[in-house]
């Protein structure tokens, strides 16, 4: 047999293959830019607490937890019963980033549900949230001590992706100088 | 009750398809006429339950019945009954049981077209039976097993549903996907006859001919289909746009570039009983491009507007049933193709040798294609990056392949088969060759547009075409010759795609587009056009509330047209979509998509000019009617004889 009357076969082969291994990827879930980068600058007001605003500085020092929520969001609301019993780990520390809501309805939903979160951001604009990549809700951000940030969730933190994903990733950077 | 109907009819149906399969075997050994009778019952019994099942399908969805997961996921109290009978196969399960009805409907019209078409050899066709029995077999049980559309919600049926995504509730819904399945699914007949073929050994002219309005008929289906749904995404995306190289699209691109190199050598096989090896190739690989095609939508293992929920283990079992199928139809090819092989009979400067060229170029350009629409897989499983591949790539691979195809298809017709003294066809296209260019650069200025390298030369080619296809009716007429449906089949096919040629070079040449804000009465020009926002109304639809706005079109000394753009706000999942108005005639659209409102009271509104863009579906639709004339022609050879 000719060597190009197999040529076909070969072809075809080379791409069932690709498509096999396209099957176990996520094609969805693209990878923030920033990650390995130090956190963009911003200053925001602050929606409940004693401190008025807070800024990439108040991220220094400590492994941060940074969750993007709103109250108009579905699957914030999901996220947010985890959120509670996660508020009690002493490792790092969870700060909320309110995005474009409602100061009023923020505090109601809060006192409804429960704050876990130690310092929230208000970005009533959107405009800050634009400079840290954010494109739907939630999202959540690991920075470590040195306010660099190392991982991004897309979507809700559920008891799976904390204990396959963040939760090592966390112990991690606790460790780290 | 109904949904359990529907579920029974799926498994009478697979039994069928496994009868029609199985029982032609039986046959072979046996040597017994009834098992082969019985492979057709079995083809008629698959028609008539896989259509049960659809019927039951379409009433629940009338009848709202939300204990069906299926109608849960895409329908709610609210969507007009129209969408509901639409949203049948508006999800994965539906589209895929019309994707099994389809290609029943397509077996039986084989079954009862063999008289009235070139009857193919009685053993052909049993095969055909045979092969299109495995596909359907594979296809139900895929059905049956990961994508069961009937379902129930277990224990306490949910009182509402999630609603048919906003965008599919236009009535592009209810004729695109049929349209385009029909023509997807219809080359599996194609595929069928090769495999015979390979098998047997034996591929004349009898054979071509039997196989050619197979081919055809679903080319010209497949041609409408893309141009719906272009025609579709143009009315609803509100971008103005008619083809976005998203993957799904490609998807439908590709056996289509593909069918039309094999219906080109189909045609070489019948006249000439030569181009075998390469008749037989292109027949597989169009099937297995339209199977990658149902693969790449149907596994999401793509980004596009196209893809909603995906699921593996779907992908999966449809990646094997592709490789069992292609993969063992490839195999077969390799071993068998010596046998098809002969020495070349025709010279150089031929017929035979332009209609290579085209298969040569149109599978060049399905390569480039499929590389540029698995790009992004490709990088990611070798970990590299995540990125995705747009226009800029396409435009520049694909539109320099076209033009020396629209350049064969002036020459071709005035080739003779075998041999051609070139001195003598310069002779004849020459005056079409100045006239054709003289037209392309001018004819833009004389209609009062600026020069562009693009227009011309599409004007150019188009033209060119135009005379060389007038040219061939001409001299056929001269020579008192008959011009027979053949003849105008592919006359209308080929005028076609120089009205589309047209078309697209000058859209894409002088369409012209501004992103305004606008107060009421204020006034914005656009290419010679006035808009003034006139008035804006709130209206309710049956599941929406709109904001219409009107505006008033306004060109010099002409009476002024009203045009009304539409934001929408879907009720049931506060989704928000933009119905652009549009105002159409056959030299133009004006097409205008109203935006967000701004905090002044103001609204973001897209105009665009765009020339000549009808003449794009125009030539879609002038494809279709193409494979009719060719059906038709079909059946007058069968009446000669």
């Amino acid at each position: 047999m000719k060597i190009r009357f197999l040529l076909p076969l070969i072809f075809f082969i080379l791409i069932g293959l690709l498509l096999w291994r396209g099957l176990s990827l996520h094609p969805n879930e693209i990878p923030s830019p920033l990650i390995g980068k130090a956190s963009p600058t911003f200053s925001l007001p602050t929606l409940l607490g004693t401190k008025a605003t807070i800024t990439e500085k108040d991220l220094k020092g400590h492994v941060t937890l940074l969750n993007v929520w709103a109250t108009w969001c579905y699957a914030c609301a999901l996220e947010h019963e985890y959120l509670m019993e996660l508020a009690s780990h002493k490792d790092f520390k969870l700060f909320g980033f309110n995005y474009k809501d409602d100061n009023i309805a923020a505090r109601h939903w809060l006192k409804e549900h429960g704050n876990p979160y130690e310092i929230i951001a208000v970005d009533v604009t959107g405009t800050t949230a634009i400079d840290w990549g954010v494109y739907g809700t939630p999202e959540t951000f690991l920075i470590d001590k040195n306010s660099i940030i190392r991982y991004k969730q897309i979507g809700p933190i559920t008891q799976e992706v904390w204990e396959k994903t963040l939760r090592p990733l966390v112990e991690k950077l606790e460790n780290e100088a | 009750m109904v949904p359990e109907l529907g579920h029974f009819a799926i498994i009478l149906a697979l039994s069928f398809a496994l009868m029609q399969f199985l029982a032609p075997i039986g046959g072979y050994y046996k040597k017994e006429n009834l098992y082969f009778q019985l492979s057709y019952i079995a083809v008629i019994g698959q028609f008539s339950f896989l259509w049960f099942a659809m019927l039951c399908l379409i009433t629940c969805f009338m009848n709202n019945d939300m204990s069906v997961s299926y109608v849960q996921e895409h329908s709610h109290q609210l969507l007009p009954l129209l969408y509901r009978i639409g949203a049948a196969w508006g999800g994965h399960e539906g589209s895929l049981l019309l994707w099994c009805l389809i290609l029943s409907t397509w077996t039986l019209a084989f079954l009862a077209f063999r008289r009235f078409v070139p009857p193919a050899p009685l053993s052909l066709q049993r095969g055909v039976i045979t092969v299109l029995g495995f596909i359907s077999a594979g296809f139900i049980l895929f059905l049956f097993a990961t994508s069961d559309p009937f379902r129930r919600v277990f224990p306490t049926a949910p009182i509402n549903g999630d609603d048919l995504t906003p965008i599919l509730q236009d009535p592009g819904l209810i004729f695109h996907p049929p349209m385009l399945y029909m023509g997807y699914v219809g080359f599996a007949i194609g595929f069928a006859f090769a495999i015979c073929a390979l098998i047997s050994g034996k591929l004349d002219r009898e054979w071509a001919r039997a196989a050619r309005p197979w081919v055809v008929m679903p080319w010209g289906f497949l041609s409408c289909g893309i141009v719906l749904g272009s025609w579709w995404a143009y009315r609803e995306l509100g971008w103005g746009g008619w083809w976005f190289w998203d993957p799904v699209e490609n998807a439908s691109l590709l056996p289509w570039l593909s069918a039309t190199a094999f219906i080109h050598a189909l045609m070489v096989s019948e006249k000439r009983n030569t181009f075998k090896g390469w008749t037989l190739l292109l027949a597989i690989v169009t099937f297995a491009l339209s199977l990658l095609g149902t693969f790449l939508v149907r596994s999401g293992i793509l980004v596009s507007v196209h893809t909603f929920a995906s699921d593996p283990t779907r992908g999966l079992f449809l990646l094997s049933y592709l490789a069992l199928i292609i993969g063992g139809a490839f195999t077969l090819y390799s071993f068998r193709i010596k046998h098809f092989y002969q020495a070349p009979t025709f010279a150089l400067f031929s017929r035979e040798t332009f209609l290579l060229i085209n298969s040569v170029v149109l599978l060049s350009a399905v390569v480039t294609i499929l590389i540029g629409t698995l790009y992004p897989i490709i990088l990611d499983s070798l970990n590299l990056e995540k990125i995705s591949v747009g226009e800029p790539y396409f435009n520049t691979v694909f539109l320099p392949m076209m033009l020396p195809l629209l350049l064969l298809m002036g020459f071709a017709p005035h080739v003779s088969w075998g041999e051609q003294s070139i001195a003598k066809l310069w002779q004849k296209l020459r005056l079409n060759l100045i006239l054709s260019l003289l037209l392309g650069l001018s004819l833009p200025k004389l209609l009062g547009f600026h020069f562009h390298w693009l227009a011309c030369i599409g004007i150019s080619c188009a033209l060119w075409i135009v005379l060389a296809t007038g040219q061939y009716v001409y001299q056929l007429k001269k020579s008192h010759q008959l011009v027979g449906l053949q003849h105008w089949s592919m006359i209308v096919a080929h005028l076609g795609i120089a009205v589309m040629a047209l078309g697209i070079t000058v859209t894409k040449s002088y369409s012209e587009e501004r992103q305004v804000r606008m107060n009421l009465n204020e006034t914005v020009t656009v290419a010679n056009y006035q808009f003034t926002l006139k008035q804006l109304n709130e209206t309710q639809g049956e599941n929406f509330k709109s904001i219409t706005a009107t505006f008033l079109v306004q060109k010099a000394h002409q009476s002024p047209l009203a045009l009304l753009a539409e934001q929408r706000i879907y009720t049931s999942h506060e989704q928000s979509l933009s119905k652009p108005g549009i105002l159409a005639n056959l030299y133009r659209d004006l097409y205008l998509a109203l935006g967000s409102s701004l905090p002044d009271g103001g609204w973001s509104v897209r105009i665009y000019y765009k020339p000549f863009v009808r003449w794009i579906w125009a030539g879609g639709f002038m494809l279709l009617l193409g494979g009719f004339l060719s059906l038709l022609s079909s059946i007058r050879l069968r009446g000669k004889k």
